[in-house]
Protein backbone atom coordinates (compact mmCIF):
# COMPACT_ATOMS: atom_id res chain seq x y z
CA UNK A 1 0.00 0.00 0.00
CA UNK A 2 1.25 3.47 -0.80
CA UNK A 3 0.93 6.61 0.72
CA UNK A 4 -1.92 7.75 -1.39
CA UNK A 5 -3.92 4.39 -0.47
CA UNK A 6 -3.29 4.94 3.40
CA UNK A 7 -4.29 8.01 3.40
CA UNK A 8 -7.44 7.77 1.20
CA UNK A 9 -8.64 4.83 3.03
CA UNK A 10 -8.06 6.49 6.17
CA UNK A 11 -9.74 9.49 5.18
CA UNK A 12 -12.81 6.90 4.14
CA UNK A 13 -13.21 5.43 7.00
CA UNK A 14 -12.41 9.09 9.33
CA UNK A 15 -15.28 10.61 7.21
CA UNK A 16 -17.50 7.17 7.85
CA UNK A 17 -17.01 7.29 11.61
CA UNK A 18 -18.89 10.28 11.55
CA UNK A 19 -15.32 12.58 12.13
CA UNK A 20 -15.88 16.69 11.66
CA UNK A 21 -13.25 17.78 8.74
CA UNK A 22 -11.01 19.97 11.17
CA UNK A 23 -10.49 16.86 13.01
CA UNK A 24 -9.63 14.49 10.00
CA UNK A 25 -7.51 17.19 8.05
CA UNK A 26 -5.59 17.14 11.40
CA UNK A 27 -5.29 13.37 11.65
CA UNK A 28 -4.32 13.36 8.29
CA UNK A 29 -1.84 16.04 8.09
CA UNK A 30 -0.13 14.16 10.82
CA UNK A 31 -0.08 10.86 9.15
CA UNK A 32 0.85 12.28 6.12
CA UNK A 33 3.84 13.69 7.62
CA UNK A 34 4.81 10.30 9.23
CA UNK A 35 5.34 9.32 5.90
CA UNK A 36 7.44 12.55 4.85
CA UNK A 37 9.61 12.07 7.35
CA UNK A 38 9.76 8.18 7.19
CA UNK A 39 11.74 8.68 4.10
CA UNK A 40 10.19 9.01 0.25
CA UNK A 41 11.39 5.54 -0.65
CA UNK A 42 9.22 3.66 2.13
CA UNK A 43 6.04 4.25 1.60
CA UNK A 44 4.96 0.45 1.39
CA UNK A 45 7.07 0.25 4.79
CA UNK A 46 5.90 2.94 6.43
CA UNK A 47 2.15 2.00 5.84
CA UNK A 48 3.20 -1.46 6.92
CA UNK A 49 4.36 -0.53 10.13
CA UNK A 50 1.08 1.90 10.51
CA UNK A 51 -1.22 -1.45 10.33
CA UNK A 52 -4.53 -1.28 8.33
CA UNK A 53 -6.19 2.57 7.96
CA UNK A 54 -9.41 0.74 9.12
CA UNK A 55 -7.72 0.06 12.71
CA UNK A 56 -5.60 2.93 13.08
CA UNK A 57 -9.02 5.11 12.05
CA UNK A 58 -11.04 2.83 14.85
CA UNK A 59 -7.90 3.91 17.25
CA UNK A 60 -8.17 7.71 16.45
CA UNK A 61 -11.81 8.16 16.61
CA UNK A 62 -12.02 6.12 20.31
CA UNK A 63 -9.63 8.62 21.08
CA UNK A 64 -12.32 11.49 19.49
CA UNK A 65 -14.92 10.40 21.59
CA UNK A 66 -16.54 8.33 18.49
CA UNK A 67 -17.63 4.72 19.79
CA UNK A 68 -17.03 2.65 16.95
CA UNK A 69 -17.08 -1.25 17.22
CA UNK A 70 -14.02 -2.10 15.61
CA UNK A 71 -12.46 -2.31 12.22
CA UNK A 72 -15.42 -4.38 10.98
CA UNK A 73 -17.61 -1.64 11.37
CA UNK A 74 -16.16 -0.51 7.74
CA UNK A 75 -16.76 -3.76 6.62
CA UNK A 76 -18.79 -2.22 3.90
CA UNK A 77 -15.52 -0.24 3.08
CA UNK A 78 -13.17 -2.90 2.61
CA UNK A 79 -14.35 -3.71 -1.24
CA UNK A 80 -15.40 -0.10 -2.29
CA UNK A 81 -12.06 0.92 -0.57
CA UNK A 82 -9.27 0.36 -3.33
CA UNK A 83 -12.76 1.79 -5.31
CA UNK A 84 -12.01 5.50 -3.97
CA UNK A 85 -8.61 5.05 -5.91
CA UNK A 86 -9.00 4.45 -9.23
CA UNK A 87 -11.73 7.36 -9.07
CA UNK A 88 -9.82 9.58 -7.32
CA UNK A 89 -6.89 9.26 -10.01
CA UNK A 90 -9.00 9.61 -13.22
CA UNK A 91 -12.78 10.55 -11.97
CA UNK A 92 -13.60 11.24 -15.41
CA UNK A 93 -14.52 7.28 -17.24
CA UNK A 94 -16.42 7.24 -13.97
CA UNK A 95 -18.68 10.22 -14.54
CA UNK A 96 -20.49 11.08 -17.76
CA UNK A 97 -17.46 10.75 -19.74
CA UNK A 98 -18.54 11.67 -22.99
CA UNK A 99 -20.01 15.65 -21.52
CA UNK A 100 -17.07 15.85 -19.50
CA UNK A 101 -14.82 15.20 -22.39
CA UNK A 102 -16.63 17.51 -24.94
CA UNK A 103 -16.72 20.25 -23.03
CA UNK A 104 -12.74 19.63 -21.76
CA UNK A 105 -12.09 19.66 -25.73
CA UNK A 106 -14.45 22.46 -26.29
CA UNK A 107 -12.81 24.90 -23.62
CA UNK A 108 -9.32 23.64 -24.40
CA UNK A 109 -9.79 24.80 -28.05
CA UNK A 110 -11.15 27.65 -27.59
CA UNK A 111 -8.30 28.14 -24.93
CA UNK A 112 -5.44 27.52 -27.19
CA UNK A 113 -7.13 29.63 -29.73
CA UNK A 114 -6.89 32.52 -27.41
CA UNK A 115 -3.82 31.48 -25.89
CA UNK A 116 -2.34 31.41 -28.96
CA UNK A 117 -3.76 34.34 -30.73
CA UNK A 118 -0.50 36.20 -30.85
CA UNK A 119 0.63 33.88 -33.41
CA UNK A 120 -1.89 33.09 -35.37
CA UNK A 121 -3.38 36.69 -35.60
CA UNK A 122 -0.48 38.17 -37.13
CA UNK A 123 0.01 35.43 -39.70
CA UNK A 124 -4.37 35.87 -40.48
CA UNK A 125 -3.37 39.40 -40.96
CA UNK A 126 -0.19 38.52 -43.44
CA UNK A 127 -2.68 36.15 -45.70
CA UNK A 128 -5.68 38.55 -46.26
CA UNK A 129 -3.65 41.76 -46.38
CA UNK A 130 -1.45 39.98 -49.29
CA UNK A 131 -4.32 38.69 -51.41
CA UNK A 132 -6.00 42.00 -51.04
CA UNK A 133 -2.79 43.89 -52.37
CA UNK A 134 -2.54 41.17 -55.18
CA UNK A 135 -6.61 42.05 -56.07
CA UNK A 136 -5.71 46.04 -55.60
CA UNK A 137 -2.55 45.55 -57.33
CA UNK A 138 -4.64 44.03 -60.21
CA UNK A 139 -7.40 46.44 -60.38
CA UNK A 140 -4.69 48.97 -60.22
CA UNK A 141 -2.52 48.03 -63.15
CA UNK A 142 -5.44 47.11 -65.24
CA UNK A 143 -6.87 50.38 -64.39
CA UNK A 144 -3.71 52.07 -65.46
CA UNK A 145 -3.87 50.39 -68.55
CA UNK A 146 -7.25 51.06 -69.33
CA UNK A 147 -6.40 55.46 -68.18
CA UNK A 148 -3.32 55.01 -70.34
CA UNK A 149 -5.67 54.13 -73.47
CA UNK A 150 -8.35 56.28 -72.63
CA UNK A 151 -5.82 58.94 -72.02
CA UNK A 152 -4.46 58.10 -75.42
CA UNK A 153 -8.20 58.25 -77.35
CA UNK A 154 -8.58 61.71 -75.36
CA UNK A 155 -4.95 63.52 -76.00
CA UNK A 156 -5.81 61.85 -79.83
CA UNK A 157 -9.28 63.80 -79.89
CA UNK A 158 -7.92 67.30 -78.43
CA UNK A 159 -4.82 66.91 -80.73
CA UNK A 160 -6.75 66.20 -84.12
CA UNK A 161 -7.81 69.79 -84.05
CA UNK A 162 -4.05 71.12 -83.77
CA UNK A 163 -1.91 68.62 -85.41
CA UNK A 164 -4.41 66.21 -87.55
CA UNK A 165 -1.38 63.81 -88.33
CA UNK A 166 -0.23 63.48 -84.73
CA UNK A 167 -4.00 63.86 -83.08
CA UNK A 168 -4.70 60.86 -85.32
CA UNK A 169 -1.93 58.49 -84.44
CA UNK A 170 -2.19 59.34 -80.86
CA UNK A 171 -6.02 58.37 -81.10
CA UNK A 172 -5.44 55.15 -82.79
CA UNK A 173 -2.23 54.23 -80.74
CA UNK A 174 -5.07 54.77 -77.62
CA UNK A 175 -7.79 53.11 -79.28
CA UNK A 176 -5.22 49.54 -79.99
CA UNK A 177 -3.71 50.06 -77.00
CA UNK A 178 -7.42 50.06 -74.77
CA UNK A 179 -8.16 47.49 -77.37
CA UNK A 180 -5.40 44.76 -76.66
CA UNK A 181 -5.73 45.63 -72.89
CA UNK A 182 -9.43 44.87 -72.92
CA UNK A 183 -8.63 41.52 -74.97
CA UNK A 184 -5.71 40.50 -72.80
CA UNK A 185 -7.51 40.92 -69.47
CA UNK A 186 -11.45 40.26 -70.00
CA UNK A 187 -10.56 36.25 -69.28
CA UNK A 188 -7.85 37.64 -66.96
CA UNK A 189 -10.34 39.92 -64.56
CA UNK A 190 -13.11 37.56 -65.42
CA UNK A 191 -11.14 34.87 -63.57
CA UNK A 192 -8.65 36.37 -61.25
CA UNK A 193 -10.88 38.39 -59.49
CA UNK A 194 -13.38 35.77 -58.37
CA UNK A 195 -10.63 33.75 -57.77
CA UNK A 196 -9.15 36.39 -55.39
CA UNK A 197 -12.24 36.26 -53.64
CA UNK A 198 -12.84 33.04 -53.03
CA UNK A 199 -9.19 32.85 -51.96
CA UNK A 200 -10.31 34.97 -48.69
CA UNK A 201 -13.13 33.43 -48.24
CA UNK A 202 -11.44 29.59 -48.65
CA UNK A 203 -9.17 31.50 -46.00
CA UNK A 204 -11.55 32.63 -43.73
CA UNK A 205 -13.42 29.14 -43.77
CA UNK A 206 -10.99 26.98 -43.16
CA UNK A 207 -10.17 29.64 -40.12
CA UNK A 208 -13.84 29.13 -39.22
CA UNK A 209 -14.19 25.37 -39.99
CA UNK A 210 -11.01 25.01 -37.00
CA UNK A 211 -13.72 25.88 -34.75
CA UNK A 212 -16.49 24.56 -36.32
CA UNK A 213 -15.59 21.00 -36.86
CA UNK A 214 -14.06 20.47 -33.39
CA UNK A 215 -17.65 21.38 -32.33
CA UNK A 216 -19.45 18.72 -34.87
CA UNK A 217 -17.14 16.41 -33.95
CA UNK A 218 -18.25 16.11 -30.38
CA UNK A 219 -21.41 17.68 -30.50
CA UNK B 1 8.04 -5.79 25.36
CA UNK B 2 6.70 -8.30 27.31
CA UNK B 3 4.72 -5.82 29.75
CA UNK B 4 2.26 -3.66 28.28
CA UNK B 5 2.18 -0.12 28.33
CA UNK B 6 -1.02 1.72 29.44
CA UNK B 7 -2.41 4.98 27.96
CA UNK B 8 -1.14 7.18 31.06
CA UNK B 9 2.42 6.01 31.10
CA UNK B 10 2.20 6.51 27.12
CA UNK B 11 1.27 9.72 27.55
CA UNK B 12 4.00 10.19 30.49
CA UNK B 13 6.79 9.26 28.19
CA UNK B 14 5.61 11.82 25.33
CA UNK B 15 5.46 14.62 28.05
CA UNK B 16 9.33 13.94 29.30
CA UNK B 17 10.14 13.73 25.24
CA UNK B 18 9.04 16.95 24.55
CA UNK B 19 9.90 18.32 27.71
CA UNK B 20 13.60 18.26 26.89
CA UNK B 21 13.28 19.71 23.49
CA UNK B 22 10.18 20.61 20.81
CA UNK B 23 9.93 17.82 18.80
CA UNK B 24 7.52 16.21 15.75
CA UNK B 25 5.83 13.55 15.80
CA UNK B 26 8.31 10.92 13.74
CA UNK B 27 11.25 11.89 16.15
CA UNK B 28 8.63 10.92 19.23
CA UNK B 29 7.55 7.60 17.84
CA UNK B 30 11.33 6.87 17.26
CA UNK B 31 12.52 7.95 21.47
CA UNK B 32 9.19 5.81 22.48
CA UNK B 33 10.48 3.12 20.15
CA UNK B 34 13.89 2.60 22.32
CA UNK B 35 11.60 1.49 24.84
CA UNK B 36 8.42 0.61 23.76
CA UNK B 37 7.07 -1.33 20.87
CA UNK B 38 4.40 0.96 19.15
CA UNK B 39 4.19 2.26 15.85
CA UNK B 40 3.26 5.62 14.32
CA UNK B 41 0.28 5.45 14.30
CA UNK B 42 -0.38 4.73 17.92
CA UNK B 43 1.29 7.81 18.81
CA UNK B 44 -1.64 10.54 16.81
CA UNK B 45 -4.43 9.58 19.52
CA UNK B 46 -1.71 10.25 22.21
CA UNK B 47 -0.39 13.56 21.00
CA UNK B 48 -4.33 14.31 20.35
CA UNK B 49 -5.36 13.66 23.72
CA UNK B 50 -2.75 15.62 25.17
CA UNK B 51 -3.41 18.52 22.94
CA UNK B 52 -7.00 18.42 24.14
CA UNK B 53 -5.61 18.40 27.61
CA UNK B 54 -3.75 21.60 26.41
CA UNK B 55 -0.73 19.60 28.04
CA UNK B 56 0.88 20.25 24.79
CA UNK B 57 0.44 22.62 21.80
CA UNK B 58 1.56 22.65 18.31
CA UNK B 59 3.52 25.21 16.33
CA UNK B 60 4.33 24.57 12.78
CA UNK B 61 8.36 25.13 11.45
CA UNK B 62 9.46 24.85 7.78
CA UNK B 63 11.60 22.04 6.81
CA UNK B 64 12.60 21.24 3.41
CA UNK B 65 9.78 23.30 1.85
CA UNK B 66 7.30 21.67 3.97
CA UNK B 67 5.43 22.18 7.21
CA UNK B 68 6.63 20.18 10.19
CA UNK B 69 4.34 20.52 12.73
CA UNK B 70 5.87 20.61 16.54
CA UNK B 71 4.80 19.57 20.02
CA UNK B 72 5.85 21.68 23.19
CA UNK B 73 4.92 21.65 26.92
CA UNK B 74 2.74 24.29 27.92
CA UNK B 75 3.06 24.25 31.40
CA UNK B 76 0.06 22.44 32.41
CA UNK B 77 1.93 19.63 30.95
CA UNK B 78 4.87 20.32 32.83
CA UNK B 79 2.56 20.09 36.30
CA UNK B 80 1.27 16.95 34.97
CA UNK B 81 4.44 15.21 34.29
CA UNK B 82 5.90 16.16 37.35
CA UNK B 83 2.87 14.03 38.99
CA UNK B 84 3.13 11.30 36.73
CA UNK B 85 6.66 11.32 37.55
CA UNK B 86 6.12 11.39 41.14
CA UNK B 87 3.58 8.47 40.33
CA UNK B 88 5.64 6.19 38.28
CA UNK B 89 8.12 6.21 41.61
CA UNK B 90 5.74 5.56 43.84
CA UNK B 91 4.32 2.75 41.45
CA UNK B 92 7.69 1.39 40.49
CA UNK B 93 8.50 0.84 44.04
CA UNK B 94 5.64 -1.35 44.99
CA UNK B 95 5.82 -2.94 41.76
CA UNK B 96 9.64 -3.63 43.06
CA UNK B 97 9.04 -4.01 46.21
CA UNK B 98 7.19 -7.61 44.86
CA UNK B 99 8.93 -8.11 41.95
CA UNK B 100 12.45 -7.20 43.36
CA UNK B 101 11.59 -8.50 46.60
CA UNK B 102 12.93 -5.22 47.98
CA UNK B 103 9.64 -3.98 50.00
CA UNK B 104 9.62 -7.81 51.55
CA UNK B 105 13.79 -6.60 52.74
CA UNK B 106 12.57 -3.34 53.98
CA UNK B 107 9.65 -4.81 56.17
CA UNK B 108 12.07 -7.17 57.53
CA UNK B 109 14.24 -4.85 58.48
CA UNK B 110 11.56 -2.61 59.93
Amino acid sequence: MNKLEFLTRLRNCLEKGGMNSDDINDALTYYEEVFLDAGFGKEEETAASMGSPEDVAVNILRESGIQISGPEAFAPQPPPAPAPMPQYQNPYPYQGAPVQQKSGNWGLKIFLGVITFPIWLPVLIVVVSVLFAFIVAAISIVFAFIATGIGLILGGIAALFEVPSIGLMLLGAGLIFTGIVLLICKPVINRAIPAMGRGIKGVCNWICGLFRKGGKVNG
Amino acid sequence: MGFSINAGLLDAMVLSIVQRNDTYGYEITQYLRKAVDISESTLYPVLRRLQKGEMLETYDKEYMGRNRRYYKLTSQGETSLEEYREEWRNHKKKIDSILMDEGAEENEQA
